[in-house]
């Protein structure tokens, strides 16, 4: 078990690797460089150029060292620094150089990068070494550092991104769980009284209704929810209203959402209720004698637990990440609002760092539905 | 294997039981969710008798930061936290500069080089931790030399340089100097700059370059320009967009993004009074009510933020909202079209209307560098001839607006009113494809599919790029729309790599040398010319009304720019927005004010009757169902 | 597990030599309402192919003066803006003195656009987006998932890395994510806009469920008789998949794709929301998320119509898709 635990935690490193892959290519290879977008209206280029230098989109892809903004580089003006090179190093003897220095140090030596000259003399005597001078970096390496530290820096607003989505998880839970709990509750209800009465009329209608359900798009649902629920007959808020709690600004949009999705919870849960209700130990359970309602409770949804747990935790992390629509129509401040707002600005800052977190969610979620499936199944062996 | 049908009554006992200790738990989890959400604990204090101004927020704010602010929306919030030399006079039209932190209007040398201006003494800034026991200090002079040195920091990445460039004795080199710093704050700040000086705490000198008439108008009455502490700015660090320390009546309690915002009275805020004088016909306004009276009136003031305007327009019918513009799709819930006045329902809710023009133009731009618009003005004005103006108001605008005939808009000093005649933004189908004639000869050929940027994805930008493309196709002219939200539109259109836009501008200063800068071969893209419009007689004379103090000769040369430019067709201009406000009964002393965003102060609620509405609307809704 | 019982007609004896399609055809026909949902597919289909066909006959010989039908010209405006539907009414077209009389059967929109005609248009817009998307996405799963699932070794784990990868970044982010990205960007040369950047992102997105569908079956089939007679007999490892193990889980591709059609239409509705699908052309999507603002001056009938229609064709993927499933495979789950 233990040693299960820890494969499966290492065959986490290569997967989380491909994330940071993956979002690396959408969002710094595709998606590119916002600089002139962060800039605003009237923009000069040397405000650009900077924001670029600042935001590190100058920086090479993959493998390089940092560079200079174009507009820095000036010819040296201090006498300190000659744009000489000795050609054998030696001394160690290092200085301390202001800002403006280094620059012109770094940025000679990048001059003399054909002839791997990088050491330089100053007028009085001394050597510079500007190899050591230089960072090695780029976009791809910060990208990484980034995810790992979890430290995701600022967003273009210059905000901090670990505290935005913090801050929008508190909502976005308040969302999704009571509608997760309550299309769980009453998909499960409705699928063993589906799977209890198969074939019969009520099953059927049943099945239509899911399917109806499913069949209408979510935009539409919500739009009318707010319009005629909320408007019209004045029963819930219309807008979330940081006056009142949480509570009363979230239950139409809960409704909503419980209702929307109540066609693909059933049919889900009723396959599953069918497939352990046309088993054996039911018939065998039946044959005993045992009463309908213990056979459902005791044996029917038992066996069932299996997946439904499964399930249940696969699905957690993505409560985390909250309902884009809804969060969106009834401006409930959560993640999926968030990541709205990141896409319509084109904060790739943002998404970048929501897809890592939800990811590494995922992933670990999904190892806990492994444990928790042996757990309630014996027959699992952890190989 | 069916048999048991009978039992379905005990079946659904038992499910009922297990039914009851899952909602249980569901009951417990859901608490828990509801907790964690923390926005529960906010209170905007509903049916209290604290005076709350309400209001929306259409848009994500950036920042609070008084020195990268742009956009009206944060300025609405920025104008009533920080505060500036000079500003609009409430009541007073044509708007008049009166001082604000400034004891009087600035003394000017005779060579309109060299501003030197007084300062109130006492003014404090807000309390805060950045300040030494929390006790706000003492504005000086040196404050504000602070903050226009900060904005000309180049490692402060902000987006306001732009309108300080060449105007200021030594800014320029102050910014060069900022270039070897590595971070913002590494800057020494007490690095001099020639042209702007603090004689001693209450005298701030500015020496000009050239002179610059708007000097007053653009800058000392821009947020902006508006003093920071250099306390708050060390202390935050990055954080300061959403730790603003000002001086002006109110200061920031919360501010939950993408949700609200709060502001409460600013303990440390000077004795100011409402204005004594106004306008003939103020006072029978009620706007002159309260002359005399300390502000502010409201003890706090709510945005709260909705992105759409439908759920706006739904709390502000139920008066959760003091104040809102009427969304196209309401237009006629709330306006009748016979008398362009309010319907009795809004009358019977006590609902008052307010227009305005709006200081607005917009457009539709050519880019003067495409191969295909730049050399070819038969196109560019046959592209306007076919533009129905009115149409185009009525079909989007309910006819809120002005067809545009020239750019400079109404309520602008040199607004000409006699525009029209010239003919500019006529809509004339016959002459347009005469001229579509003569630009397929200079084409050599028939035009190819033209292309136009629109910024925004939503009903609005798709229902106007179809009518645009609709009126060109009339003279034969293919239009693909690209549909681009904002961050890609700007970007795009900075770097000139759009052959048609759609934009507008809405001026900030009564003066109209912004509208015009908008045409000088000097501000390029990503500076203000975005049509990379040059024309070497309009540059020669725009530099010299540049320098030109207000006088009717100024005047005169602004008007001929102004018609220098039409005659180029440049762009289809399109309209001057009117703006129609509606706001509550217990809504008080509001003016419309088109250039100051520091009017909040003024305003006053009658707590009374804003809190009986709820109890009226039940009775007018009674009332319908009785009529009915 | 004796599933056949259940879902068959118990009278009904097995006869010898019946292939698993035509077995499954005739189970199919059985099921009458099955049938009805599969013609209102094709009434879909057959209308949105009938519209590619006209707009095509307009390209070629527009000029010669094929009008093409009218019904199908859904940027012509036929009435005033925002014409109440089911009513007859007087208007006076913009280029025109004259009024005319007219009658509409779904109501204008803002340019007096027929409300009808646009959502018979709309059909045309979304199935293409759900169609190619779905073909896109069979064309990465299908060949990755038997590659995967056929050579096991490095190239499996390989293949499962990635769409382990891909599967475990939420799917709304990662389609919202390729949207924005393909979205106006340039590709081999070519300019990505409207509903291509629309299904690209739904299609490259959406092919990990297939992908590791198809690699357990392949798994499973693989060391059947068939398959080893095929390698004994000299066959090609890609002759082997191609020829031999694919046909075999053909049906499992079928399903897959009836079902997850429907997801992709309302995926659009979704993207048009975000501003991120179709823009020039009517849509289902964006005809709802125009009608969102709409709906507040009274304009209903075009949410109505394109909820309707979305409606539809939902159900009849929905019934049929599962009738198919219950028919072909008895023994297959899908989610």
């Amino acid at each position: 078990m233990t040693a299960y635990i820890i494969r499966r935690l290492l065959y986490m490193i290569p997967i989380v690797f491909g994330v940071l892959l993956v979002t690396f290519c959408l969002f710094t290879l595709v998606g590119g460089d916002i600089s002139v977008q962060i800039a605003g209206k009237n923009a000069d280029a040397e405000t650009i150029a900077e924001i670029r230098h600042e935001y590190g989109f100058d920086k090479p892809l993959f493998v390089g060292y940092e560079p200079l903004v174009d507009d820095q580089w000036k010819e040296p003006t201090d006498p300190n620094v000659l744009a000489s090179y000795i050609e054998s190093p030696d001394g160690d003897d290092t200085i301390i150089l202001n800002d403006y220095q280094r620059i012109v140090a770094i940025e000679n030596a990048k001059r003399q990068w054909l002839g791997g000259l990088f050491k330089q003399r100053l007028s009085d005597g001394r050597i510079l070494d500007a190899w050591s001078m230089l960072d090695f970096n780029s976009q791809f390496l910060s990208h990484f550092k980034k995810a790992v530290t979890f430290n995701f820096g600022r967003d273009r607003e210059r905000q901090k991104i670990s505290e935005k989505l913090l801050q929008g998880v508190g909502p976005s839970l308040a969302l999704t769980v009571p509608m997760f709990i309550g299309s769980l509750i009453i998909s499960i209800s409705l699928s063993l009284i589906v799977a209890f009465i198969r074939g019969s009329v009520g099953d059927f209608v049943i099945v239509v209704v899911c399917v109806i359900l499913m069949s209408i798009p979510y935009l539409s649902y919500i739009i009318f929810g707010q319009l005629f629920f909320a408007y019209e007959l004045d029963w819930f808020p219309i807008y979330y209203d940081p006056s009142r709690p949480m509570a009363v600004s979230v239950v139409l949009p809960i409704l909503i959402g419980i209702i929307a999705g109540l066609g693909v919870g059933v049919r889900f849960y009723r396959t599953i209720m069918l497939d352990e209700i046309r088993s054996d130990y039911v018939r065998t359970a039946f044959a005993k004698g045992l009463t309908t309602p213990k056979v459902l409770f005791k044996h029917v949804l038992k066996n069932a637990m299996i997946p439904i747990v499964t399930n249940v935790v696969l699905s957690l992390p993505r409560l985390v990440l909250g309902s884009l629509l809804l969060e969106r129509f009834f401006g409930i401040p959560g993640l999926g609002y968030l990541m709205i707002e990141a896409i319509n600005s084109r904060d790739f800052f943002v998404l970048n760092a929501m897809t890592f977190m939800m990811a590494l969610l995922i992933v670990i979620f999904t190892l806990v539905a492994d444990i928790c499936y042996g757990w309630v199944d014996p027959r699992v062996k952890f190989e | 294997m069916l048999k048991s049908e009978n039992n379905t009554g005990r079946l659904f006992d038992t499910m009922k039981q297990g039914v009851k200790q899952i909602g249980w738990l569901a009951v417990c989890l859901c608490g828990i969710a509801l907790s964690m959400s923390g926005c529960s604990k906010t209170d905007t204090g509903d049916n209290t008798d604290e005076m709350i101004l309400r209001r929306r927020m259409p848009t994500k704010l950036q920042t609070l930061d008084a020195g990268n602010m742009r956009g009206v929306y944060s300025m609405e919030v920025g104008g009533q936290i920080y505060e500036t030399l000079y500003t609009y006079h409430l009541l007073k039209r044509p708007y008049e500069i009166t001082p604000l932190l400034a004891e009087a209007l600035p003394h000017v040398s005779a060579d309109n080089l060299t501003y030197t201006i007084r300062i109130k003494q006492g003014v404090r800034f807000q309390n805060d931790p950045c300040f030494e026991g929390g006790q706000g200090r003492e504005l000086t002079a040196d404050d504000f030399v602070y903050a226009l040195k900060r904005v000309a920091n180049i490692k402060y990445l902000n987006q306001n340089w732009s309108g300080l460039k060449d105007k200021i004795v030594g800014l320029d080199d102050f910014r060069e100097y900022t270039k070897q710093f590595k971070k913002e704050l590494d800057v020494d700040y007490s690095r001099e700059v020639e042209g702007l000086k603090a004689l001693d705490d209450y005298t701030l000198r500015i020496k000009l370059i050239q002179p610059w008439p708007q000097l007053v108008e653009s800058v000392l009455t821009d947020i902006l320009s508006s003093p920071v502490p250099h306390e708050a700015v060390e202390h935050y660090g990055f954080d300061i967009i959403r730790h603003p320390v000002g001086t002006g009546p109110y200061r920031l309690k919360t501010w939950r993004r993408g949700c609200y915002i709060e502001l409460v009275r600013n303990e440390n805020w000077r004795n100011e009074l409402y204005p004594a004088e106004g306008q003939p016909g103020d006072e029978a306004a009620g706007l002159l009510d309260d002359a005399g009276s300390p502000v502010p009136f409201a003890d706090r003031i709510i945005w709260r933020v909705i992105l759409e305007d439908q759920p706006a327009w739904m709390l502000f019918m139920r008066g959760e909202l003091d104040a809102t513009g009427i969304p196209k799709d309401n237009f006629g819930e709330a306006i009748s079209q016979q008398n362009m006045d309010l319907t009795d329902e809004m009358r019977a809710r006590g609902i008052v209307l307010k227009s305005f023009d709006d200081p607005s133009v917009f457009w539709i731009g050519f880019n003067m560098a495409d191969p295909v618009l730049g050399k070819n003005k038969p196109l560019r004005k046959a592209l306007s001839r076919t533009i129905d103006r009115e149409r185009f108001i009525d079909l989007f605008f309910n006819g809120r607006g002005h067809v545009a005939h020239g750019f400079v808009a109404p309520g602008l000093d040199s607004y000409d009113l006699e525009i029209a005649r010239f003919g500019y933004s006529k809509y004339d189908l016959q002459e347009a494809r005469e001229l579509m004639v003569e630009a397929e000869a200079i084409n050599d050929g028939p035009i190819g599919p033209l292309k136009l940027g629109m910024p925004g994805t939503d009903t609005f930008s798709k229902q106007y790029g179809q009518f645009v493309q609709r009126q060109f196709e009339k003279v034969g002219v293919m239009l693909e729309v690209d549909y681009m939200d904002w961050p890609t539109y700007m970007a795009e259109l900075n770097k000139g790599q759009l052959q048609l836009f759609c934009s507008g501008v809405s001026a900030g200063a009564p003066d109209a040398i912004d509208f015009l800068g908008m045409f000088a071969t000097k501000y390029f893209s990503p500076g203000g010319n975005k049509f990379y419009y040059s024309n070497p007689e309009f540059d020669e004379l725009f530099d010299k009304a540049e320098v030109m103090l207000t006088s009717p000769e100024r005047m005169e040369l602004y008007r001929k720019l102004e018609r220098m430019v039409m005659e180029d067709y440049p762009a289809i201009f399109t309209t001057h927005r009117v703006s129609y406000v509606l706001h509550h009964s217990w809504y008080k002393n509001y003016k419309p004010h088109v250039f100051s965003h520091r009017t909040s102060k003024y305003r006053k609620v009658d707590v009374q009757e804003r809190n009986g509405y709820k109890q009226r609307l039940k009775e007018l809704k009674m009332q319908e169902k009785m009529a009915k | 597990m004796n599933n056949q019982e259940v879902t068959t007609d118990m009278t009904q004896k097995p006869v010898k030599g019946r292939s698993l399609w035509s077995d499954g055809i005739r189970r199919l026909r059985k099921r009458k309402f099955a049938m009805v949902c599969l013609v209102i597919v094709l009434i879909y289909f057959a209308l949105a192919g009938a519209i590619y066909i006209d707009e095509v006959l307009q390209d070629k010989f527009g000029e010669k003066g094929y009008e093409g039908i009218s019904l199908f010209q859904w940027n012509e405006s036929i009435g005033p803006s925002y014409q109440k539907p089911w009513l007859d009414y007087e208007w006076t077209p913009e280029d025109s003195e004259m009024s005319q009389e007219g009658w509409t059967f779904f109501g204008t929109d803002f340019l007096g656009r027929s409300t009808w005609r646009r959502t018979l248009y709309g059909a045309k817009t979304s199935l293409t987006v759900a169609l190619c998307a779905s073909i896109i996405s069979l064309l990465i799963g299908v060949p990755l998932g038997a590659i995967a699932g056929y050579f096991r070794g490095w190239v499996d784990d390989v293949i499962v890395w990635f769409y382990t990868t891909l599967g475990t970044i939420p799917y709304i982010l990662l389609l919202m994510a390729f949207a924005v990205v393909l979205k106006d960007a340039t590709l081999f040369g070519h300019e990505i806009k409207g509903a291509t950047s629309v299904y690209l992102a739904m299609g490259l997105t959406s092919w990990v469920g297939i992908c590791r569908l198809i690699r357990g079956e392949i798994i499973k089939r693989k060391e059947s008789e068939y398959v080893l007679a095929a390698r004994a007999l000299g066959c090609s490892n890609g002759r082997i998949i191609f020829k031999h193990l694919l046909p075999n889980v053909f049906h499992i591709i079928i399903i897959n794709f009836s079902l997850r059609f429907v997801g992709f239409i309302h995926a659009e509705v979704i993207l048009s929301f975000l501003g991120l699908g179709e823009t020039d052309r009517p849509s289902w999507g964006g005809m709802i998320d125009a009608a969102r603002t709409e709906l507040a001056r009274g304009v209903w009938w075009e949410m109505t119509a394109a909820t309707v229609a979305i409606f539809f064709i939902s159900l009849a993927l929905n019934i049929f898709g599962d009738a198919l499933r219950d028919c072909l495979d008895p023994k297959l789950r899908t989610d």
